[in-house]
């Protein structure tokens, strides 16, 4: 017999439709987030593991630096730090945005268990984002380690006493936010769509790529897609990061021509213009992606999409 | 309307599910009215593509209804959902759900997390339930190395963590043999037993699963209810006259002069040799009875008094419920794939590879 150490009477116990909120909450994030780093760090499989998260971005960040050498030569020496933080902290960017995306898609193909998890008291969000954190940490690994590389093997001059703390400490919890923000509009797409769906992430990632200042200032871009990158959290998270680690360094924003000029006056962003813009951007696309979710998943509990398995 | 234990355990008014599907829309329910009182243990049966797994999708908040309204325990489905996760809980047959990674002990305390559960508390109802559904062995085994009906015993364990007043079981054997199947059947027979009150809703489209565990069966075809009752009352319905096997010591004169005796329909004689080959060699008499009303055996036992005769045997033959299935539908169960492909009749996604039920009209 079961009884699960129950006793009647128990069991109709009206308060058991309310749950407890804020700890219901943080109880299943902190579990979430423990199941996403066991799972998506593979640590079972060290090698997949190095290939994913240290190979893979450290390799990226070193092809765009023998790039820059071979085309700007020597000049190119003094852009290394503007390449290797834009890279390093891409890969983490990649990885935060995929992260919910890739954990419906895996919960919902790979192992069946999304319907279970959906129709658990908990919040179906909450337990998206503690899945999402445990890719974040890994991506956030991986951008150190490139970072690492950078100082150590590449010679980029780098001085603990020269770095902007207090900037740094903003803009990296602003950035985690927005990389948050927009791995959730991500997972309510997916929501919606296929398992061939497992691209879109680093899709959207890859042509934001081009217009957020990653890897070369957006002065080059034509102005409509100076716009554009104006308007990212992305591209203002980057800017602070570089002006935070690298004070003085080259701007992935302003210079001579470029639109902020035009519309500011000067020529590149002070630090409280950085924090302003990417805390009024970030506050935009994480109040859009809480919109975005809300509406997709209605979409797909009303079309029948939660549990819907495409066979893989 | 809030929710409150003198509310009925499950009621659905018009459920209506449409999908829209090219070529043309699928209407996986159309009007379901049921009502389920606490402690009652129900049983939707129906064959594939009946729209079993949609109504139980709708009723365990998975899915939106295209029409009609349905409570859990006076909770709406489509407005109340978290109070009604809290109370309730679902299990799924016929697929190999788990993360592989984990152990079968951290799975089921990573959802008694999500529940709501204490770490402490977690813990200690989840080798609670290893224990109750038999996994102690497999307890700290991976998901992925675990066998198929071990994988749904700890899926039962997961749909026990919340003690949940109503338990939904969507064909819970499909895929199972015969002892893994029979396996769980108990284990669901024995969490109802233990504490009065506790209400299951079973799909299903094995007809005996159906007849052994539901006090009361709808039948489910085509997105309708064709009918609802105990299972006796079920196969009484189609069951006009009484059918007894009359096994007999030897019968002077045949079975004619059964036949002529009151409220008797017919006495055909089945067969003429002992059911066991190797008992010894007698003159036994087998009659397949056939009677108006069962008051009409006392007659006949009396006469064979008269007859010099003696039961050796007697039993009654009943419909199944798929001769009730019959009755009702003109079609047996195994009919239903080919006339559903024929007339384009609906496919429940989760039983039958999904045809992409992607737009609700």
């Amino acid at each position: 017999m079961i009884d699960a150490g129950l006793v009647e009477g128990e069991r109709f116990d009206p308060g058991r439709a309310r749950g407890r909120g804020t700890i219901d909450l943080l109880r299943s994030f902190r579990t979430a987030a423990a199941l996403g780093w066991k799972m998506e760090a593979n640590w079972t499989d060290p090698v997949l593991f190095f290939i994913y998260s240290v190979a893979k971005p450290v390799a990226s960040a070193l092809i765009l630096v023998f790039m820059l050498q071979v085309i700007a030569g020597p000049a190119g020496i003094a852009l290394r730090p503007f390449v290797i933080v834009g890279s390093a902290l891409w890969s983490f960017v990649v990885s935060g945005v995929a992260g919910l995306a890739w954990a419906v898609l895996d919960d919902r193909e790979r192992y069946r268990m999304l319907k279970y998890i959906y129709v658990s008291p908990s919040s179906f969000i909450t337990i998206l984002l503690g899945r999402g954190i445990a890719r974040l940490a890994v991506g956030a690994m991986g951008a150190g380690i490139t970072l690492a590389v950078g100082v150590i093997v590449l010679g980029v001059p780098f001085n603990l006493g020269d770095i902007d703390w207090l900037l740094l400490a903003i803009v990296l919890v602003l950035g985690a936010v927005t990389i948050c923000a927009l791995a959730v509009v991500m997972a309510a797409v997916c929501l919606q769509t296929r398992q061939e769906s497992w691209d879109y992430p680093e899709v959207v990632v890859g042509a934001l790529f081009l217009v957020v200042g990653a890897v070369f200032p957006l002065s080059v871009l034509p102005l409509p897609l100076q716009a554009f990158g104006l308007v990212s959290p992305l591209t203002w998270w980057i800017a602070g990061v570089r002006q935070a680690l690298f004070p003085g360094g080259p701007s992935s924003i302003g210079g001579p021509g470029s639109l902020w000029q035009q519309l500011a006056g000067t020529l590149n962003p002070s630090a409280f213009e950085v924090v302003v813009a990417l805390l009024l951007s970030g506050a935009v696309v994480t109040l859009a992606s809480a919109i975005l979710f809300r509406s997709g998943e209605a979409r797909a509990k009303d079309r029948g999409l939660i549990d819907r398995t495409t066979g893989s | 309307m809030s929710g409150s234990i003198q509310a009925p355990a499950i009621d659905a008014r018009g459920i209506t599910r449409v999908y829209k599907a090219k070529p043309k829309d699928v209407t996986a329910l159309a009007g379901i009215d049921l009502e389920v009182a606490p402690g009652e243990f129900f049983g939707l049966l129906g064959p594939n593509g009946a729209g079993k797994t949609t109504l139980i999708k709708i009723l365990t908040t998975l899915l939106l209804p295209s029409a009609g309204t349905a409570r859990i325990f006076g909770f709406d489905v489509a407005t109340e959902t978290r109070k009604i996760r809290r109370i309730m809980n679902m299990v799924a047959g016929g697929e190999q759900s788990g993360y592989g990674i984990l152990e079968a002990r951290e799975q089921l305390w990573m959802f008694s997390q999500f529940y709501g559960l204490g770490a402490r508390e977690g813990w200690r109802r989840v080798d609670e339930l290893i224990d109750a559904v038999g996994l102690a062995e497999q307890r700290n085994q991976r998901v992925s190395t675990l066998s198929t009906g071990q994988r749904q015993k700890m899926n039962f364990a997961r749909g026990l963590l919340n003690d949940p007043w109503v338990f939904f079981l969507d064909e819970p054997t499909l895929g199972l043999d015969v002892s893994a199947a029979r396996s769980v059947r108990e284990l669901i027979v024995g969490w109802r037993a233990a504490v009065p009150g506790r209400t299951v809703l079973l799909t299903t489209h094995y007809m005996a699963e159906a007849d052994e565990l539901c006090e009361r069966i709808a039948i489910v075809d085509r997105g309708r209810i064709l009918a609802i009752g105990s299972p006796a009352e079920l196969k009484r319905r189609v069951q006009r006259e009484s059918i007894f096997r009359l096994e007999l010591d030897r019968l002077a004169g045949g079975p004619g002069g059964l036949a002529r005796l009151p409220g008797v329909v017919s006495a055909v004689a089945a067969l003429n040799a002992p059911a066991d080959p190797d008992a010894p060699v007698r003159q036994a008499v087998v009659i397949n009875l056939v009677l108006r009303e069962d008051s009409a055996l006392a007659g006949v036992v009396a006469a064979l008094d008269g007859l010099g005769a003696h039961i050796v045997a007697l039993a009654k033959s009943e419909p199944s419920l798929e001769d009730v299935f019959v009755e009702l539908v003109g079609r047996g169960f195994d009919d239903n794939e080919e006339a559903a492909r024929s007339n384009e009749v609906p496919v429940e996604p989760h039983e039958a590879g999904q045809p992409d039920p992607e737009e609700k009209r």
